[in-house]
């Protein structure tokens, strides 16, 4: 479980996060909608302990990440919206690395790593160097990072992005999955799809401020629209929201 | 539980083996500068010891003409070669050979004008070009003896001293002998075997920082339950590996080839046993890591992999500043020189070389010199890495 309460941070002059508060509850699958420049980044970052808030409070798991980043990071698999590999490395090897920083012992980590391989369909590219791999492919091994050393909460930010049909279904699998554990899922989207069809919970934030949060049918019921990409610009507050 | 220094050590060490430039550098380097210095010293010590070693190869034409000029030359260990008359081309083609330090040709009229007590006019050839100042000068010298011999008998047989053909007498001191000039030239050469610590971090320093942030790698790492101290540490020592290993091999290497030069020939000494050639590779392992904290510390702020090569590459020149202003400047060898990084290497090498009591304050001094600053640089590093405005950075 996440609990996030009036999280405020600013940099110099700019208030990047101005009073964030939400719930994500374990064995669900919760989305973190907001335009482009909403403070997802940050706030994601904050929740890794990355960055320290200036004002509010947060708990993971029950901890707050300011007082014991490593254990919260422990149980966190976090998937950044732009990453890279390591190209001279392969993929078990990049795997084992991840591992090892997440005190994980050998033989669990060759039983995690087979697992991960056949949860994302990755069993072909597991001994390759991942220099030259195709966006899908370096997404699976990113994702297969985070969810080695099972996490009970993953931080994933827009891990659909560039997958093809069958590694989407594979992500969809491996969502479901986690959800089964009992697992605590964020995922950032902009795909109004993929929130309908996976997420129980939807949390809006715009302009570093959270605006509703609530299930997918909740949110259409509450501001009378129908079509989730709709109730979302409308509460977003359109113009200046998307700009 | 494996250290998380260890495990961030290896991944990078592993990463840097896999690229077969470092290696080549490696390679090169290990190999580069006790090659150099050796060639060098061994072109001395042929120079110097060739007039004993091979003599004085001289051909003279006309030879039959001053039977006492002959014996006179050969008194003096000159190997005379008694030649057909040749050609003027003929004679070049026989110097440009390089056996031969001049030709001598007497002019057939020699006799006759030597009889006569004119000038009998011996023509020398020689070929300046060639690096055998020392024994035309040898052979110079005896043709002017030769000369002053016979001008003192036909003044004695005129009832006339010789001493009235020398109003002064020069007697010359050359003080710059070879050995000192070379025990300079070795003093300041050997300093060139510590620049590899400042090249071959550079590579690995800049991949694991600025390369990993261009590669938006850095983000999830620093996310991991890992300490930003233990990524530093992992990296650093892992970009100061190759330094350490080729900066040793290399220091290994030019001690097997200035122990086996015979460098005694010219004046110079290569006193150290293996002994102190290993606690000298001790002394030297901080400056790998100082070099390597001193890349990582700056290769972290680079937000690219070429900006960081750009900002490196004038860093380099700074280890160089102190040995040359200290040569330039010639100043003798004094404690605070041990306590300036690389300048303190290169002192403790070349007064290891002339003497070995140097006791131990000098390696001490130079282990620290360079130890201290590389914790202090990593440590700011640290500090660095954790800072809010690096994190946005990413």
């Amino acid at each position: 479980m996440i609990e996030v309460h009036d999280v405020r941070k600013q940099f110099g002059a700019v208030q990047a996060l101005g009073g964030v508060s939400f719930t994500a509850r374990d064995g669900q699958i919760t989305a973190l909608l907001g335009p482009n420049g909403a403070g997802k980044t940050t706030l994601l970052r904050t929740l890794v302990g990355l960055l320290k808030r200036d004002h509010g409070s947060i708990l993971v798991g029950g901890v707050d990440p300011e007082k014991d980043p490593m254990a919260v990071r422990r149980n966190i698999g976090f998937l950044t919206d732009q990453f890279g590999l390591y190209e001279r490395l392969t993929t078990r090897e990049y795997l084992n690395y991840f591992g090892q920083l997440n005190d994980m012992d050998r033989a669990t980590l060759r039983r995690r790593i087979g697992e991960v391989s056949e949860l994302l369909g990755m069993d072909d590219i597991l001994e390759r160097p991942t220099k030259g791999f195709s966006q899908g492919q370096r997404i699976k091994v990113a994702l297969a990072r985070t969810l080695l050393h099972r996490p009970r909460h993953l931080l994933l930010d827009e891990p659909s992005r560039g997958l093809d049909v069958m590694s989407t279904r594979a992500l969809r699998t491996a969502l479901h999955a986690l959800r089964e554990d009992g697992c605590c899922v964020i995922m950032a989207t902009h795909v109004m799809q993929e929130v309908t069809a996976l997420c129980e919970d939807v949390i809006v934030i715009a302009k570093g401020h959270t605006v509703a949060q609530g299930s997918p049918a909740e949110l259409c019921r509450r501001t009378g629209i129908d079509s989730l990409e709709d109730a979302f610009v409308n509460l977003v507050g359109t113009e200046e929201g998307i700009a | 539980m494996t250290s998380k220094i260890w495990i961030v050590f290896l991944k990078e060490l592993r990463e840097t083996l896999r690229e077969k430039r470092t290696l080549a550098l490696l390679l090169l380097f290990t190999l580069m500068y006790p090659a150099i210095i050796g060639y060098v010293l061994n072109q001395g010590i042929e120079r110097s010891t060739r007039t004993e070693r091979e003599g004085i190869e001289l051909a003279i034409i006309g030879g039959a003409q001053a039977p006492t000029l002959v014996s006179q030359l050969r008194q003096k260990s000159i190997t005379v070669n008694e030649v057909a008359p040749m050609s003027d081309a003929a004679i070049g083609a026989l110097l440009h050979a390089r056996k031969t330090v001049a030709v001598l040709r007497l002019s057939s009229d020699f006799v006759e004008n030597y009889a006569a007590m004119r000038p009998a006019r011996i023509e020398m050839w020689f070929d300046s070009a060639a690096e055998n100042n020392a024994q035309r000068r040898e052979l110079e010298e005896t043709l002017q003896a030769y000369g002053a011999n016979i001008a003192s008998a036909r003044l004695l047989a005129h009832g006339v001293s010789p001493a009235a053909l020398s109003p002064i007498q020069v007697q010359r001191y050359d003080t710059g002998t070879n050995a000192s000039r070379s025990a300079m030239f070795i003093g300041g050469i050997i300093g060139v075997l510590f620049f590899p610590a400042f090249m071959l971090t550079m590579s690995a320093a800049v991949d694991s920082t600025a390369g990993e942030r261009e590669r938006r790698s850095l983000e999830v790492l620093m996310a991991q339950p890992v300490r930003t101290w233990e990524l530093v540490c992992g990296k650093w020592l892992a970009a100061s590996m190759p330094a350490v290993v080729g900066v040793t091999f290399e220091l290994i290497l030019a001690h097997l080839i200035l122990r086996w030069l015979p460098l005694e020939e010219i004046g110079m000494s290569w006193s150290l046993g293996w002994g102190e050639m290993l606690l000298v590779c001790l002394a030297t392992l901080p400056l790998s890591l100082l070099s390597g904290a001193l890349y990582i510390a700056l290769a972290m702020n680079a937000k690219s992999f070429k900006e960081a090569q750009t900002i490196l590459s004038f860093v380099m020149i700074v280890p160089l500043v102190p040995g040359f202003v200290v040569g330039m400047l010639e100043l003798k060898t004094a404690t605070w020189m041990y306590l300036v990084p690389t300048l303190s290497n290169h002192t403790l090498l070349k007064e290891l070389a002339k003497s070995s009591e140097l006791g131990a304050t000098p390696f001490v001094l130079t282990f620290f010199s360079s130890l201290i600053p590389a914790l202090l640089v990593v440590a700011f590093a640290s500090w660095r890495m954790k800072s809010e405005r690096y994190v946005l950075a990413v």
